[in-house]
Protein backbone atom coordinates (compact mmCIF):
# COMPACT_ATOMS: atom_id res chain seq x y z
CA UNK A 1 0.00 0.00 0.00
CA UNK A 2 1.49 3.60 -0.77
CA UNK A 3 0.81 6.20 1.35
CA UNK A 4 1.19 9.48 -0.71
CA UNK A 5 1.10 13.03 0.96
CA UNK A 6 -2.06 14.26 1.32
CA UNK A 7 -3.58 16.57 -1.79
CA UNK A 8 -4.33 19.80 -1.49
CA UNK A 9 -8.54 18.74 -2.07
CA UNK A 10 -8.44 16.51 0.71
CA UNK A 11 -6.55 19.28 3.06
CA UNK A 12 -9.11 21.46 2.22
CA UNK A 13 -12.04 18.82 3.18
CA UNK A 14 -10.35 18.54 6.55
CA UNK A 15 -10.04 22.25 7.01
CA UNK A 16 -13.58 22.86 6.84
CA UNK A 17 -14.49 19.85 8.99
CA UNK A 18 -12.33 21.01 11.57
CA UNK A 19 -13.91 24.94 11.09
CA UNK A 20 -17.99 23.01 11.41
CA UNK A 21 -17.00 21.33 14.56
CA UNK A 22 -15.35 24.18 15.89
CA UNK A 23 -18.61 25.95 14.88
CA UNK A 24 -20.37 23.36 16.61
CA UNK A 25 -18.40 23.67 20.02
CA UNK A 26 -19.08 27.26 20.22
CA UNK A 27 -22.84 27.11 19.53
CA UNK A 28 -23.19 25.12 22.61
CA UNK A 29 -21.67 28.44 24.83
CA UNK A 30 -24.71 29.98 22.85
CA UNK A 31 -27.26 27.97 24.28
CA UNK A 32 -28.38 26.13 27.73
CA UNK A 33 -26.75 22.76 26.62
CA UNK A 34 -24.54 21.92 29.28
CA UNK A 35 -23.80 19.03 32.01
CA UNK A 36 -21.31 16.25 31.55
CA UNK A 37 -22.24 13.92 28.95
CA UNK A 38 -22.34 17.21 26.62
CA UNK A 39 -18.90 17.81 27.82
CA UNK A 40 -17.70 14.04 26.90
CA UNK A 41 -19.44 14.96 23.51
CA UNK A 42 -17.51 18.29 22.79
CA UNK A 43 -14.06 16.38 24.34
CA UNK A 44 -14.61 13.37 22.00
CA UNK A 45 -15.22 15.82 18.96
CA UNK A 46 -11.93 17.84 20.05
CA UNK A 47 -9.86 14.60 20.02
CA UNK A 48 -11.22 14.05 16.72
CA UNK A 49 -10.20 17.56 15.53
CA UNK A 50 -6.21 16.88 17.41
CA UNK A 51 -6.41 13.86 15.03
CA UNK A 52 -7.15 15.38 11.93
CA UNK A 53 -4.77 18.23 12.58
CA UNK A 54 -1.57 15.21 13.29
CA UNK A 55 -2.87 12.92 10.44
CA UNK A 56 -3.56 15.16 7.63
CA UNK A 57 -1.96 18.72 8.49
CA UNK A 58 1.06 17.81 10.16
CA UNK A 59 1.18 14.53 7.49
CA UNK A 60 1.54 11.85 10.23
CA UNK A 61 -0.85 9.31 8.50
CA UNK A 62 2.30 8.33 6.02
CA UNK A 63 5.27 8.11 8.81
CA UNK A 64 6.66 5.40 10.66
CA UNK A 65 3.70 4.40 13.62
CA UNK A 66 5.95 5.51 16.10
CA UNK A 67 5.22 9.22 15.64
CA UNK A 68 1.92 8.79 14.59
CA UNK A 69 0.77 6.89 17.67
CA UNK A 70 2.57 9.73 19.89
CA UNK A 71 0.17 11.97 18.79
CA UNK A 72 -2.86 9.63 19.12
CA UNK A 73 -1.89 8.94 23.12
CA UNK A 74 -0.68 12.68 23.71
CA UNK A 75 -4.72 12.74 22.87
CA UNK A 76 -5.93 10.21 24.51
CA UNK A 77 -4.02 10.65 27.58
CA UNK A 78 -4.88 14.03 28.88
CA UNK A 79 -8.47 13.30 27.16
CA UNK A 80 -9.18 10.23 29.18
CA UNK A 81 -7.41 12.11 32.55
CA UNK A 82 -10.12 15.19 31.08
CA UNK A 83 -13.22 12.70 31.16
CA UNK A 84 -12.33 11.38 34.21
CA UNK A 85 -11.80 14.08 36.10
CA UNK A 86 -15.55 15.52 34.64
CA UNK A 87 -17.32 12.50 36.07
CA UNK A 88 -16.22 12.51 39.36
CA UNK B 1 4.50 -0.33 1.95
CA UNK B 2 5.77 2.90 1.37
CA UNK B 3 5.84 4.47 4.42
CA UNK B 4 8.54 7.21 5.96
CA UNK B 5 10.47 6.71 8.45
CA UNK B 6 10.39 10.18 10.16
CA UNK B 7 7.86 12.95 10.35
CA UNK B 8 8.29 15.81 8.11
CA UNK B 9 11.05 18.36 9.52
CA UNK B 10 14.19 18.34 11.36
CA UNK B 11 13.79 15.23 13.48
CA UNK B 12 14.89 17.54 16.78
CA UNK B 13 11.85 19.78 16.34
CA UNK B 14 9.76 16.68 16.72
CA UNK B 15 11.58 15.71 20.35
CA UNK B 16 10.85 19.31 21.35
CA UNK B 17 7.33 18.89 20.18
CA UNK B 18 6.77 15.88 21.72
CA UNK B 19 8.28 17.70 25.49
CA UNK B 20 6.28 20.45 24.48
CA UNK B 21 2.99 18.76 24.61
CA UNK B 22 4.05 16.64 27.46
CA UNK B 23 4.05 19.53 29.58
CA UNK B 24 0.25 21.29 28.10
CA UNK B 25 -1.27 17.45 29.02
CA UNK B 26 0.00 18.07 32.60
CA UNK B 27 -1.49 21.50 32.38
CA UNK B 28 -4.32 20.09 30.90
CA UNK B 29 -5.01 16.97 33.58
CA UNK B 30 -4.14 19.63 36.25
CA UNK B 31 -6.86 21.90 35.34
CA UNK B 32 -9.94 18.97 35.15
CA UNK B 33 -8.39 17.57 38.38
CA UNK B 34 -8.61 20.87 40.43
CA UNK B 35 -12.00 22.20 38.91
CA UNK B 36 -13.49 18.34 40.07
CA UNK B 37 -12.89 19.90 43.74
CA UNK B 38 -13.87 23.71 42.39
CA UNK B 39 -16.77 22.82 39.75
CA UNK B 40 -19.18 25.83 41.08
CA UNK B 41 -16.68 28.22 41.10
CA UNK B 42 -15.09 27.79 37.61
CA UNK B 43 -18.67 27.53 36.03
CA UNK B 44 -19.57 30.65 37.14
CA UNK B 45 -16.23 32.10 35.87
CA UNK B 46 -15.90 30.08 32.57
CA UNK B 47 -19.37 31.90 31.96
CA UNK B 48 -17.48 35.51 31.90
CA UNK B 49 -15.52 34.78 29.18
CA UNK B 50 -16.00 35.67 26.08
CA UNK B 51 -16.43 32.61 23.88
CA UNK B 52 -16.73 34.87 20.73
CA UNK B 53 -13.35 36.13 20.93
CA UNK B 54 -11.83 32.08 21.70
CA UNK B 55 -14.05 31.25 18.60
CA UNK B 56 -12.47 33.88 16.46
CA UNK B 57 -8.87 32.83 17.69
CA UNK B 58 -9.88 28.87 16.74
CA UNK B 59 -10.67 29.99 13.72
CA UNK B 60 -7.82 32.10 12.86
CA UNK B 61 -4.94 29.27 14.14
CA UNK B 62 -6.87 26.40 12.09
CA UNK B 63 -6.48 28.91 9.15
CA UNK B 64 -3.23 29.46 9.92
CA UNK B 65 -2.76 25.46 9.93
CA UNK B 66 -3.91 25.51 6.68
CA UNK B 67 -2.25 28.06 5.03
CA UNK B 68 1.14 26.33 6.79
CA UNK B 69 -0.48 23.28 4.98
CA UNK B 70 -0.79 24.73 1.74
CA UNK B 71 2.95 26.98 1.49
CA UNK B 72 4.70 23.03 2.20
CA UNK B 73 2.39 21.86 -0.80
CA UNK B 74 3.35 24.72 -2.93
CA UNK B 75 7.47 24.66 -1.98
CA UNK B 76 7.43 20.77 -2.50
CA UNK B 77 6.18 21.36 -6.17
CA UNK B 78 9.10 24.22 -6.68
CA UNK B 79 6.63 27.30 -6.43
CA UNK B 80 8.15 29.33 -4.15
CA UNK B 81 6.42 32.87 -4.43
CA UNK B 82 3.45 30.55 -3.66
CA UNK B 83 4.93 29.08 -1.10
CA UNK B 84 5.86 32.78 0.55
CA UNK B 85 2.76 34.04 0.13
CA UNK B 86 0.64 31.24 2.05
CA UNK B 87 3.38 31.47 4.76
CA UNK B 88 2.52 35.52 4.82
CA UNK B 89 -1.35 34.17 5.48
CA UNK B 90 -0.49 31.88 8.20
CA UNK B 91 1.72 34.55 9.77
CA UNK B 92 -1.33 37.29 9.70
CA UNK B 93 -3.46 34.76 10.74
CA UNK B 94 -1.19 34.03 14.34
CA UNK B 95 -0.79 37.88 14.28
CA UNK B 96 -4.73 38.35 14.39
CA UNK B 97 -4.45 35.90 17.46
CA UNK B 98 -1.92 37.53 19.24
CA UNK B 99 -3.93 40.74 18.74
CA UNK B 100 -7.54 39.33 20.00
CA UNK B 101 -5.92 37.49 22.57
CA UNK B 102 -4.01 40.97 23.89
CA UNK B 103 -6.90 42.66 23.33
CA UNK B 104 -8.92 39.74 25.88
CA UNK B 105 -5.96 39.81 28.23
CA UNK B 106 -6.27 44.08 28.86
CA UNK B 107 -10.29 43.50 29.15
CA UNK B 108 -9.79 41.48 31.86
CA UNK B 109 -6.82 43.22 33.49
CA UNK B 110 -8.88 46.61 33.05
CA UNK B 111 -11.36 44.57 35.17
CA UNK B 112 -8.70 43.93 37.66
CA UNK B 113 -8.97 40.06 37.09
CA UNK B 114 -5.65 38.90 37.10
CA UNK B 115 -3.76 35.42 38.06
CA UNK B 116 -4.38 36.22 41.63
CA UNK B 117 -8.12 36.57 41.13
CA UNK B 118 -9.14 32.77 41.94
CA UNK B 119 -8.23 28.93 41.36
CA UNK B 120 -10.11 29.19 37.65
CA UNK B 121 -8.54 32.55 36.57
CA UNK B 122 -5.20 31.37 38.08
CA UNK B 123 -5.47 28.29 35.16
CA UNK B 124 -7.03 29.94 32.90
CA UNK B 125 -4.04 32.88 32.47
CA UNK B 126 -1.64 30.55 32.63
CA UNK B 127 -2.92 28.04 30.25
CA UNK B 128 -3.52 30.39 27.73
CA UNK B 129 -0.40 32.73 28.58
CA UNK B 130 1.95 30.19 28.23
CA UNK B 131 -0.02 29.01 25.24
CA UNK B 132 0.49 32.54 24.15
CA UNK B 133 4.09 32.35 24.13
CA UNK B 134 4.56 29.15 22.37
CA UNK B 135 2.02 31.61 19.14
CA UNK B 136 4.62 34.19 19.28
CA UNK B 137 7.72 31.53 18.93
CA UNK B 138 5.69 30.22 16.06
CA UNK B 139 4.65 33.36 14.16
CA UNK B 140 9.14 34.42 14.97
CA UNK B 141 9.95 30.58 13.42
CA UNK B 142 7.38 31.03 10.49
CA UNK B 143 8.96 34.65 9.36
CA UNK B 144 12.55 32.97 9.30
CA UNK B 145 11.54 30.45 7.45
CA UNK B 146 9.14 33.09 4.95
CA UNK B 147 12.09 34.95 4.40
CA UNK B 148 14.38 32.50 3.78
CA UNK B 149 11.75 30.76 1.42
CA UNK B 150 11.46 34.96 -0.42
CA UNK B 151 15.43 34.35 -0.36
CA UNK B 152 15.28 31.34 -2.75
CA UNK B 153 16.80 29.32 0.47
CA UNK B 154 13.71 26.64 -0.52
CA UNK B 155 13.21 24.29 -3.24
CA UNK B 156 11.50 21.19 -4.19
CA UNK B 157 14.16 18.80 -3.53
CA UNK B 158 15.30 20.73 -0.22
CA UNK B 159 12.87 22.34 2.10
CA UNK B 160 13.24 20.69 5.35
CA UNK B 161 13.22 24.15 7.12
CA UNK B 162 9.31 24.71 5.82
CA UNK B 163 8.58 21.87 7.43
CA UNK B 164 9.80 22.34 10.70
CA UNK B 165 8.10 25.72 11.06
CA UNK B 166 4.92 23.55 9.71
CA UNK B 167 5.53 21.17 12.02
CA UNK B 168 5.77 23.62 15.13
CA UNK B 169 3.41 25.38 13.99
CA UNK B 170 0.76 22.76 13.65
CA UNK B 171 1.53 21.56 17.19
CA UNK B 172 0.88 25.08 18.82
CA UNK B 173 -3.09 24.81 16.48
CA UNK B 174 -3.09 21.07 18.11
CA UNK B 175 -2.80 22.59 21.55
CA UNK B 176 -5.38 25.06 21.07
CA UNK B 177 -7.90 22.40 19.94
CA UNK B 178 -7.82 20.92 23.00
CA UNK B 179 -7.43 24.16 25.52
CA UNK B 180 -10.42 26.03 23.18
CA UNK B 181 -13.08 23.29 24.57
CA UNK B 182 -11.57 23.03 28.03
CA UNK B 183 -11.41 26.15 29.14
CA UNK B 184 -14.29 27.68 27.19
CA UNK B 185 -17.02 25.35 26.39
CA UNK B 186 -16.58 22.03 29.08
CA UNK B 187 -19.14 22.89 31.98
Amino acid sequence: MSKKSISVNQATLVYFILVVLTLLAWLVTKTNISGVHVSMVILLVSLLKGHLVGDYFMGLNRVNSFWRWAIVVWLLIPGVLIGYAFLI
Amino acid sequence: MNEKRYPPGDLAIWIFILAELLVFAIFFASYAFTRASHVELFNIHQLQLDTDIALVNTLALITSSYFVVRAVKAISVGKRSECVKWLLGAIFMGLIFLVVKSVEYAHHYSNGINLRTNLFYMFYFSLTFFHYMHVIMGVVILSVVTYKGYSGGYSAAEHTGIETGASYWHMVDLVWLILFPLVYVMR
